[in-house]
């Protein structure tokens, strides 16, 4: 899949053909990625897509089958991990059990020979920028989720890496933390102006945190774009169903137009044959019948309080539809008949799966 | 036990008093009385004539601490098990390390392999050391043909270490593997991308993660190579003097039971200085 947003060259970081095989199957199978300084560049798909392998490879932790691993013009590809200056946030914090907090994050700059004052120094910055300060000599086993996994990314920005890598680096931590630690990561990736890469299976992570997003789906690139691309423009049909919800309707496309319960939809390319048509729920909007749109009858009605939910029948086929509440709209009853219309550019239609 | 749930701090006493009184009981009439007679047989009087005489006689004890020949058997026994415990140490630690990241079947297949020497008895596979390491044996007739002088590994303190350095293996890796619990390989990795080289991350993260495991292994070999005399007997043909080997001779040979009594209890004298020097390590490391 080509990319729009970068030319192939132009990254600080630079993935090219990255391939990682096993006896049996393909975990990456030839990525493509330009990285530019100081973005954060989510890695998104369902587990197995191989993203964290990808992660891995670019931290030099499992050997790349075939492509290069460029940063700042040096190849790293065959450079051991130890030499490749990045910083790591795995999932699992890793902090070294047998160090006191000031010692974890110390441990990397001891193995770069810093001077002592100097350790001494940007140690005690490190920890008051993940507000850790007065926690320097507990152990690790002392400290919450929370607290362990800003250690570890305080011994992970200390070193001043020249990319910094999470592994769902916010996968053990509970909702309220998550969001804190969320805009936390943003705030000082930002602010230190760091290249970063996110893996994560949470799609609302990766929209909201990251500057561009990576959507991959076994072992491949589906999409590459902002949040913005990849929830407005879907290249497809596994980014529409995995970047926020949608519904999937079956409809067939003939001389390049879907038809689905009566409308007709510019199907792109040559499409023909079986396609899925794809709508975001609250992009659809109800009118009594006779209005214009898809004639369909209420099956189900909940009220959530933000927003009222139908289930509508539609030819035989399911539509979600959510809208949100303003206040003094009635419930429709399930059995009504409505009219569902949206605007052109909302609707996605992709060949469908085999 | 609702009761127990409801009440913990009324019924926690009796419930903890009536789960160790079976091991109690069995201790003290299994392990207690006899090392308390063993003591008692130590001050018995030996006379001339070898026969033994209830009494309270000093005179063994006088003989235990007055003759040098005990005080270097101690010592000689402490530095051959503590020379013996490093080389089991050195032996079975990567061994330990590679089945601690090795994993199914194989991990399985490779475990029993460990534990299959257990299976047969310390004699026999002291009887096979001797095939391989006396004067005619595997090591040798090799050497020979290759035209080197023959080598001197039985009948002295270089076929003891190398016979219970391979009897021991098995329980010190064992107790390795007990005491790796806290070696994640992710940590490892962490400690890498931070730029250790594989050297640094065995020194200053595996080695010190693996501790525990390393002062249990010790411990249990360092007891299990001071009271072992069979191997030490058979490979060290009696020109290699160790407490054990000597408690067998008294008892058995020489039936000087009160001379056998006073070194059991000096074996278990050092017996406990290891346990202690084990728990202070446990807690330095933890």
């Amino acid at each position: 899949m080509t990319d729009t947003s970068t030319a192939p060259g132009q990254g600080f970081l630079s993935i090219r053909g990255l391939t990682k095989r096993y006896a049996g199957f393909t975990a990456v199978d030839n990525l493509d990625l330009e990285v530019p300084k100081g973005e954060l560049v989510a890695f998104l798909g369902p587990s197995g897509c191989g993203k964290t392998t990808s992660l891995r490879m670019i931290a030099g932790l499992v050997p790349a089958t075939s492509g290069r691993i460029v940063v700042g013009g040096q190849d790293l590809t065959e450079v051991a991990t130890h030499r490749r200056d990045m910083g790591l946030v795995f999932q699992s914090y890793a902090l070294f059990p047998h160090m006191s907090v000031a010692k974890n994050v110390a441990f990397g700059l001891e193995m770069r020979k810093v001077p002592k004052d100097e350790i001494a120094k940007r140690v005690k910055e490190a920890i008051a920028l993940v507000h850790l300060t007065g926690k320097e000599e507990h152990r690790p086993a002392q400290l919450s989720g929370g607290q362990q996994q800003r250690v570890a990314l305080a011994r992970a920005l200390v070193i001043r890496p020249s990319i910094l890598l999470f592994d769902e680096p916010l996968s053990n931590l509970d909702a309220k933390l998550r969001d804190e630690m969320r805009n936390e990561i943003r705030d000082i990736q930002r602010r230190l102006g760091i290249t970063a890469i996110f893996v994560t299976h949470d799609q609302s992570e990766a929209l909201t945190m990251c500057d561009k997003v990576v959507v991959m789906n076994q072992g491949r690139l589906e999409q590459l774009g902002t949040p913005v691309d990849l929830y407005e423009r879907p290249k497809t049909a596994f980014v529409a169903s995995f970047v926020g919800r949608t519904n999937r309707l079956k409809a067939v496309a003939t001389d390049g137009f879907a038809d689905f319960g009566g409308q007709r939809f510019a199907a792109p390319g040559d499409l023909s044959g079986p396609v899925e048509v794809m709508v975001r729920p609250h992009r659809i909007a109800l009118a009594p019948t006779g209005g214009e749109g898809v004639a369909g009858t209420i099956m189900r009605a909940t009220f959530a309080g933000d927003i009222l939910q139908y289930d509508i029948d539609v030819a035989g086929q399911t539509v979600s539809v959510e809208l949100a509440t303003r206040g003094g709209e009635t419930v429709l009853a399930p059995g009504t008949t409505v009219a569902l219309s949206w605007r052109p550019q909302d609707v996605f239609v992709y060949g469908a799966a085999a | 036990m609702p009761a127990a749930v409801a009440k913990p701090r009324r019924n926690g006493l009796a419930l903890v008093i009536a789960l160790i009184a079976p091991i109690a009981l069995v201790n003290a009439f299994g392990f207690l009385a006899p090392v308390l007679n063993l003591a008692r047989m130590s001050f018995y009087e030996v006379e001339p004539t070898g026969t033994m005489r209830e009494a309270f006689s000093l005179a063994t004890w006088g003989k235990v601490i007055a003759d040098t020949f005990y005080a270097e058997l101690i010592v000689n026994s402490i530095t051959v098990s503590l020379g013996i415990t490093l080389l089991t140490l050195i032996c079975s630690y990567p061994i330990a390390l590679y089945l601690h990241r090795s994993s199914g079947t194989w991990r399985t297949i490779l475990l029993v392999l460990v534990i299959s020497p257990l299976l047969t008895s310390a004699v026999v596979r002291t009887y096979g050391w001797i095939a391989i390491l006396s004067e005619n044996g595997l090591v040798n007739n090799l050497v020979s043909g290759l035209g080197l002088e023959r080598l001197r590994l039985m009948f002295n303190k270089t076929g003891v270490v190398i016979g219970l350095t391979e009897i021991l293996m098995p329980y010190m890796i064992l107790a390795l593997l007990a005491g790796f619990g806290r070696l994640d390989p992710r940590v490892e990795e962490a400690a890498s991308t931070l730029g250790a080289p594989p050297f640094t991350i065995f020194r200053r993260i595996i080695l010190p993660l693996t501790m525990p495991g390393i002062a249990l292994g010790c411990l249990l070999c360092f007891v299990l190579a001071v009271s072992s005399f069979i191997t030490p007997k058979l490979l060290g043909g009696g020109r290699v003097f160790l407490l054990a080997t000597e408690i067998y001779d008294q008892a058995i040979v020489t039936l000087n039971w009160p001379l056998a009594a006073s070194l059991s209890i000096l074996v278990l004298v050092i017996f406990g200085a290891a346990l202690v020097l084990y728990t202070r390590a446990l807690r330095a490391i933890l």
